[in-house]
This record gives structure tokens, sequence and C-alpha cells, in this order.
């Protein structure tokens, strides 16, 4: 008896599975468990206002790229998914991904570096709602004014500086690109240049430009003069600064919950400008997509642009997630919100992170030379110019 | 209750057709979905099923069956699968077929930059079916059954029966509907293509219908996609449309590259560049783990099992306590407790012996390769002093007595009675144990993440860098996204050198088996 059982569960798990496909006239929208809960609430009120069904299915973030790739060629996809922009290379050269059209006043109320990282040539691929970036967090009893140069904060780091005592002035973690790319981007460092289309060339590499070398001397200093230390990694740098023991750190919002409960009084800054250039951080945006194989592209187009761009459903999201809205007129609602502030006057010069799947030859080469720096086993120009020529052999581009 | 035959009977039939039921339906949706030949399978396996179960002469088979099957399953059919996949490009942009992706391709239309637009009252009659009414700058059309027509003003086609401007009825049995019946039909409204004066059109998005061009042809002949905008031709290169400047047409398309990817393992600078050194050292990290593993498990083994030993039953649980302790969170503190300017061993080392006693554990490469073996020791001893207490258990003690009557000594016994004894039962297991750790990882990867990095290699490498963390930075994080073909071809070589040792482990278990006959 047991078998049959499990027979029509099957059954109806089959029957289950062949409901939740892009159905036309019906919208099927992945979110994650954060952006469920909105979701569900603008799905009502789309449903009140035109009697479409709309359906929220839980997909994990981790989860969605590839679960993408499989269901949507076989029918079974979303017709709206949310993620991040840097996912758009991959999905839109797998063939994915459907452009967006948003009138043109409307672009205009979005902050620009997020609209740019949902661009691809002259199309729109996504509607960006939250941005996502790193800024310097500084102890302010440890560093009560901000230098307004980089230069100037060294200064103050060495002398807050104690490894006997186990105190330290900066830290940025390390082997970590991610978190130095200031460095290198405040000379006029970068990953990869735009080609005449408007896209990402994954042959000019930048990394072993003077920019970049400039910023890998910078950090070869920090090294020399006791301020980086070799080994101070995530957990370790905002272990002491939570610790009060660090007085300030380059790291992104998912540090200050942390902070809070440690009861450090902390601010949040835009990094100094170093050797006059003003460093650019990644900005990573989170956004909604329409895949290429939804039977309702006009209705899932309807969707995002009159009832996602709402001040409220901006808002809303904000609440859950905590991240900065890309949406200037919600942005324009936490102006009383000094760490919204402070990661946006960062992400203001902020560059969007590459969203082209080369990146992904990008992060192993540029952490190794980290690293040959950071343990001062390689001088810093030989390392970031191994490490671009390694980028460009994994690519198979020419190496000069 | 025990059922009655008949009762039995009864089951048996109604799960056997409920088998077949299911069968014939996932056929069909297979079909349907366009492969004729997975639509097969649930047909062939439901009707080796019923012949199981109602054939006398097929009754022993009931009991292989299962296990067969969850072999074709689980280890014959990935194995093939991932040699499939090995011999063609599957990766980031060549995840479509061919012909998903021309399909795509030529769905895709673009607008001329001074195309129309077309303002549309959506009507409908009582049967479902749509009308359109088209105002655009070249007049007024009539979209119904399929053909549109040049509206007249006034049109008898339409009236207008409120006043207001706007027409409420067309062809008499055609209602205009309102906004919310308007989204309610998009799904069907963005099918249309409407043929307007020799120009495309169609819905791309509200409020207007737009003149929409196909933006490829497609020669199946030449093989070739044109761009009709920019009247460029892109030809297929390596599965994905290139022009001759190189532009290319996202998405690409799987295809076969035949042994093209193992070719390249073995000749593409890229990779060749620190394959043997990690090569190499995988092998030599692979048989140290288990010579050291081995060594202090027998070690500790002999020990504990001496019964002189007091409470030897309590040291036995602590020396198996590492064992217990989830591989991935001793790692992790392992890797906390290596730092070199924070970690907990270079403390203690400077305290002991001063600053200059500070070892770059994961800095190094000599250190990391240290540190790793040493970690992997402190996380496979256990399982060897397991496994070789059990063997110390089973050999006969009156062996050393006839031994010790003979006058042998302590080394004698070791080498002549404990070790030829304990080898046979453990061969097999240290070969598995070799297998596992040439594919470790976890380790690899938690520990150092394969760093130091080798100074001027050509591809991202390390000191450290094991067989399979290397062909993972290989194929996941270098070049164009996941080059999931070049990983299988690589997983297909892996698994050829695995099912070498497998293979060198039944000769070994047979000879020694040999052997012990004649001990």
């Amino acid at each position: 008896m047991k078998r049959v059982a499990v027979l029509v569960l099957g059954l109806l798990l089959i029957a289950g599975l062949a409901t939740t496909a892009s159905v036309a006239g019906k919208l099927l929208i992945w979110a994650d468990d954060t952006r469920t809960p909105v979701m569900q609430i603008v799905a009502a009120q789309f449903t009140a206002a035109y009697g479409v069904e709309v359906e929220i299915q839980e997909v994990g973030f981790g989860d969605m790229r590839g679960q993408l790739a499989t269901a949507g060629p076989a029918g079974e996809g979303p017709d709206i998914l949310i993620g991040a922009h840097d996912w758009l290379g991959e999905l839109i050269q797998n063939g994915l991904l459907e452009p967006i059209v948003l009138p043109g006043a409307m672009i205009d109320e979005f902050d620009p570096v997020a609209i740019d990282a949902f661009l691809w040539g002259a199309q729109l691929y996504g509607v960006p709602y939250a941005t996502e970036n790193v800024a310097l967090i500084y102890n302010k009893a440890l560093i009560p004014v901000l230098p307004s140069t980089f230069e100037g904060l060294l200064t103050i780091a060495k002398g807050l500086t104690d490894a006997e005592a186990g105190t330290y002035g900066l830290l940025i973690q390390q082997p970590d690109p991610y978190h130095t790319f200031a460095l290198h981007s405040a000379g006029g460092g970068y990953i990869f240049g735009t080609n005449a289309q408007g896209v990402l060339d994954p042959c000019d590499i930048g990394l072993d430009n003077a920019g970049s070398i400039a910023g890998a001397v910078v950090l070869d200093q920090m090294v020399k003069e006791g301020i980086e230390v070799a080994g101070a990694d995530y957990s370790l740098v905002t272990g002491l600064f939570y610790q009060g023991k660090l007085g300030a750190m380059i790291g992104g919002p998912w540090t200050l919950p942390d902070a809070v409960k440690a009861g450090i009084n902390y601010g949040v800054a835009a990094i100094p400008t170093i050797g006059g250039g003003t460093p650019k951080v990644f900005v990573g945006v989170q956004g909604f997509m329409i895949s290429a194989f939804s039977a309702n592209k006009v209705l899932a187009n309807l969707f995002v642009k009159d009832f996602l761009v709402t001040k409220e459903v901006m808002l809303d999201l904000y609440d859950r997630g905590g991240r900065p809205p890309a949406y200037i007129p919600a942005l324009a609602e936490l102006t009383g919100n000094a760490d919204i502030q402070g990661f946006a006057a960062s992400a203001a010069n902020g560059l969007p992170m590459p969203k082209i799947p080369q990146m992904g030859s990008v992060w192993s080469a540029w952490s190794d030379a980290l690293a040959l720096i950071v343990n001062q086993q390689l001088d810093p120009a030989t390392a970031m110019q191994n490490a671009a020529d390694q980028i460009r052999t994994t690519l198979g581009c020419p190496t000069e | 209750m025990i059922p009655s035959d008949a009762l039995r009977w009864v089951l048996k039939i109604v799960f056997l057709s409920l088998i077949a039921g299911l069968a014939v339906f996932a056929a069909i949706s297979l079909a349907g979905l366009g492969s004729p030949v997975l639509a097969v399978l649930p047909l062939v396996g439901a009707g080796g099923l019923i012949y199981l179960f109602l054939s006398p002469r097929a009754y022993p088979l009931r009991w292989l069956a299962p296990g067969v099957l969850f072999l074709v399953v689980m280890v014959i059919y990935p194995i093939g699968y991932t040699f499939m996949a090995s011999t063609t490009n599957v990766g980031t942009g060549h995840m479509l077929s061919k012909t998903q992706a021309v399909h795509q391709l030529l769905e895709r239309t673009y607008s001329p930059p001074d195309a129309a637009r077309y303002a549309f009252d959506a009507f409908e009659d009582p049967a479902g079916d749509l009308a359109l009414v088209l105002t655009g700058p070249s007049g007024r059309f009539l979209y119904a059954g399929g053909e549109a027509s040049r509206m007249l003003d006034p049109d008898e086609r339409a009236a207008d029966d409120d006043g207001d401007g706007r027409f409420d009825r067309v062809l008499a049995t055609y209602r205009r509907l309102d906004f919310r019946e308007v989204v309610q039909r998009l799904a069907v409204l963005q099918t249309l293509r409407i043929d307007l004066e020799g120009e495309p059109v169609g819905l791309r998005s509200l409020p207007d219908f737009t003149v929409l061009r196909p933006l490829y042809a497609y020669d199946g002949a030449a093989a070739t996609m044109t761009d009709l905008e920019k009247g460029k031709v892109y030809a297929d290169k390596e599965g994905i449309f290139t022009a001759e400047d190189g532009e290319e047409i996202f998405p690409g398309y799987r295809r076969s590259v035949g042994l093209g990817n193992y070719l390249r393992l073995f000749t593409s600078p890229a990779i060749v560049g620190p394959f043997f050194t990690v090569f190499g050292w995988t092998f030599v990290f692979a048989g140290l783990t288990v010579l050291l593993n081995f060594s202090l498990g027998l070690a500790l083994a002999m020990l504990l099992n001496d019964p002189f030993l007091r409470l030897r039953h309590v040291y036995r649980v602590l020396a198996v306590l590492p064992y217990a302790v989830p591989a991935f969170v001793t790692i992790l503190v392992w890797r906390g407790m290596l730092n070199l300017n924070f970690g907990v061993v270079n403390q203690i080392l400077v305290a002991l012996f001063g600053a200059g006693a500070r070892v770059a554990w994961l800095e190094s490469a000599m250190g990391a390769r240290a540190a790793l073996l040493l970690v992997n020791l402190w996380l496979g001893f256990p399982y060897m002093m397991i496994i070789a207490l059990g063997a110390l258990q089973s050999i006969d003690v009156s062996l050393y007595e006839a031994a010790r009557v003979d006058g042998a000594r302590w080394g004698q016994q070791f080498r002549r009675i404990t070790l030829p004894l304990l080898l046979m039962p453990l061969a097999p297991l240290l070969i598995g144990s070799f297998a596992f750790n040439f594919n470790n990882f976890t380790l690899v990867w938690l520990l150092t993440e394969g760093r130091p990095p080798i100074i001027g290699a050509q591809t991202p490498a390390g000191a450290t860098d094991v067989l399979i963390t290397y062909t993972y930075r290989l194929a996941f994080e270098g070049a164009r996204g996941n080059q999931l073909g070049l990983a299988a071809s690589i997983s297909v070589l892996i698994f050829l050198i695995i099912a070498t040792i497998s293979a060198i482990n039944f000769r070994l278990t047979g000879t020694l088996e040999e052997l012990s006959k004649n001990v």
C-alpha cells in the first residue's frame, strides 16, 4: 500500500512541477528568501489590479543562475528573476535574458552607476533596485577626524599600529582584490577596458598599467611600514575592529551589524584620495531581469515598470535586505541614515563590477599577485605584470 | 495482517498498471518536448519491470534488478555522460543546442530608427477572437481574422456608440476591451505579427505596436547567420556565430570538438605550464599522507593494543576524536592556528624560541606543504589507528608465543609477523586512502586554496595545488566562465588514473591472498 501512496505522491509532484513553468497569461517570479515576502505583497497588488495571477517561487540566490540555464530552455523557467548584475555576461551569452524597455524619464530616476551595471552595449537587461559596495569604515574613538587624503590616513594608522599590543591603524583584508581595487583604481588602474560596442574587452587588461602598479606599491609600502600584515583575512580584520583594536578598515555593509552589537562608534565614508586620485570601488547591483524564455515578456515588462519601480516597493526591499536603494526617490528618504549615505558616497565614485564571465579568471591571478606582495616575496611591479600576463594567457590574448 | 494471495495479486496488478500508466505519461510528455529517444526509455523500463514481476523465470532477477538499475543510473550513466560532455565545448556561452540557439536568434527583431509606432485598441468577439484598431502616422488600420486593412473615415465596420471619439465595437460583434482585459491578453498580443503595408508590426512593450523586422536570417546550407540590420554575415566559429572582424552573436551553442579538449590538456600553454609541478606534488602529497598517517596510526594502535597499558580505552576514545569532528571545521580551525602573525602556533614558537622562530606556514611553499601534510595527519591518523587496531586484534596471539619460544626479538616479531599480517587486510584500504587523497579537494581548498603562488607561472597555480584544485581553477575560474567540456575531460583523466589504481588494488589484494595461504 505504501508503494501506491508513494506513486500517487510522485504523480502529484510531476503535476505540480508542470504547473510552475512559465505559462502564458500568468507570471512566475524567482526570488530568494529575503525578497520573497516583498514580492508576495506586490504580486497581490498586481493580481488585484489586472486579475492576472502572479506566483512567487523561492529559489536560493546561489542556485538561480544554474537553474535558469536548465529550466529556461526546457520551458520551465520563470518570467522574472531577481539577481545580481554581474550574472549578466554569463546569462546573456547563454541566451537566457530578454532586454527590458523602460521610459527614459524612469531611467533618470536611478543611480547612473546602477543603470550602467545593467547595460550590455546599448540595451538594458535589468531594473536595478539595490547597490552594494565597500567604503572606509573607521572607529571614531581612534580616528576622531578623518583626514582628507589616504597619505594622511596612513600617518595616523602608523601611529596607531603597535603589533606588540595587538592594535592596528588600517587593515585591508588580504589577499583580496575586491577590497584592494580602490588602491589600484585611484591612479587609473582598471580590469577590462571598453570596446567600440560599449562592451568590456576581455583582452584589454589594465592590471599592469601605471595606476595599478602604483596601487600595488602603496600596498607594498603599507606592509614595509608594518601597517598592513600578512595573514589579515576577513575574520581577523573584522574581529580586531569589533574589539576596538583597529582604527579603520575597508569593508561592506555586511560588517556593520556586528559593529553595532560590539558597541563601536564607527563612521562610514568614501576612501580618501590616494596620490591625488579618487579611489573607485566595485559596485555590485541587484535587480530584476526578464527571462528570454518567458511567454509573457510584455506582461513581465509591465509588472516591472509599473509595480516594482515605486518608492514604496523600493523602500520595502530596503527594509528587508538593508542594501542601499538604487532608486533615487527611495534613497532620498534615507538622508538621515549616515551608514547608507557613507556607502552611497563611496559608490558615487564606483565602477560596476565587471560583468563578463572572463572575470572568473581575473580573481585567481590577481589574488596570487596580492599574496606575493603582502608576503614580500615579489616586488609589486613584477607581481602585477605576472598577474596580467597570466590572465592574458588563460583568456588566449596576446601577451606583451 | 498478512494479505491473502488474491489481495497480493490485486495489489501487484494495481502497482504495475500505475507504473505502466506513469511510463506512458512520461513517454508522451517527453515525445512532446521533442526527445523521441528519451521517450522510449520509460516504456522499456516499465516493460522490463512488468516482465520481472509477472514471469516466474525472472524471479531471481527481482533481487538483482534494483542494484543493477542503480549501478547504471548512478555510476555507468554519469561516466558515459561525462565522456560525452568531454567531447563537446559545453560551458558558458555554449549551453544551448544549435537548433535552440538558431531558433532564439531568428525570433529576435529590431525596429529601424524611424520606425512607425501604432497606438492600439483591442476588441474581442464572444468567441474569444481578437481584433485590433491600430492608429499610426500613415492612418488607421483594422486587424481581424489574421489580416489588416486600412480603415476609411468614417468606416462602417467600426462604431463609436457613446461618441467619445474611440470605437466601442468593430465588425458588429467585437467589443472594446478595457486596459485590465488587455493586460490579461498580453501573452497572446505579444505573439502577433501583423503585416501593415509590407512591414511586420508587433507589440514589444506597452503602450504601442511598432515595426519589428526580423534581425537575423539563417542560411541552413552555408550555416551562416546574417544580421539584416547591419548586413553583416556571421559564420560558425567554435560553436558561436562570428563575423570576419571577430564580432560574435550570443548565445553560442554546443558542438562536438572530438578529442579537442584532451589535446588542449596536453598542448595548450595555458594548461601545460605548471601541469607537471602540480601532477608531481599530487603524487607526493597522496603518497606521503598515506605513509605518515599509517605510521602514526599503527604506532598508536600497537601502543593502545598493549594489555599492560592502563586507561587504554580512554586513550582510544581521545585518539579517535579528531576523526569525529567534521573535517571542514577542523581545517578552518587549523588555518586560523597557522596564521603567520596571529596564529597560536607561531605565537607559541615565538614565545619559546624568539621572533626568529616564526614559520611562514601558509605563505612559503615548503611551509604550506608541511602544513598540508600536518593537518591531513591530524585528520587521518585516527582512521588508520582504528583499522590497524582491528587488524592487530585478529592476529593470533599464539604466533607471538611461538616466536618468543624461538627467541625472536621485538623488532623481528614486528617485521616477520605483525607487518605482513597487517598489510594483507590493510593494503586495499591504504590504496583506497591514496586514491581519496589524490582527489582531496576539500583539504587543499579550505587550508591553502593551492597557495602560495608559483612565481612566474603561466597560469595561476600554487605550490600546494593538487590536480583536482588546479583543474577547478582552470575549468571554473579560467577563461570565459565555466568550461564544462574541459572539466569533463579532466574528470575522465582522473577517473582513468583512479581506475588504474583500483585495478592495481585488486591485483595486489589477489596477490596478498595468495601469499597468506602460505603463511
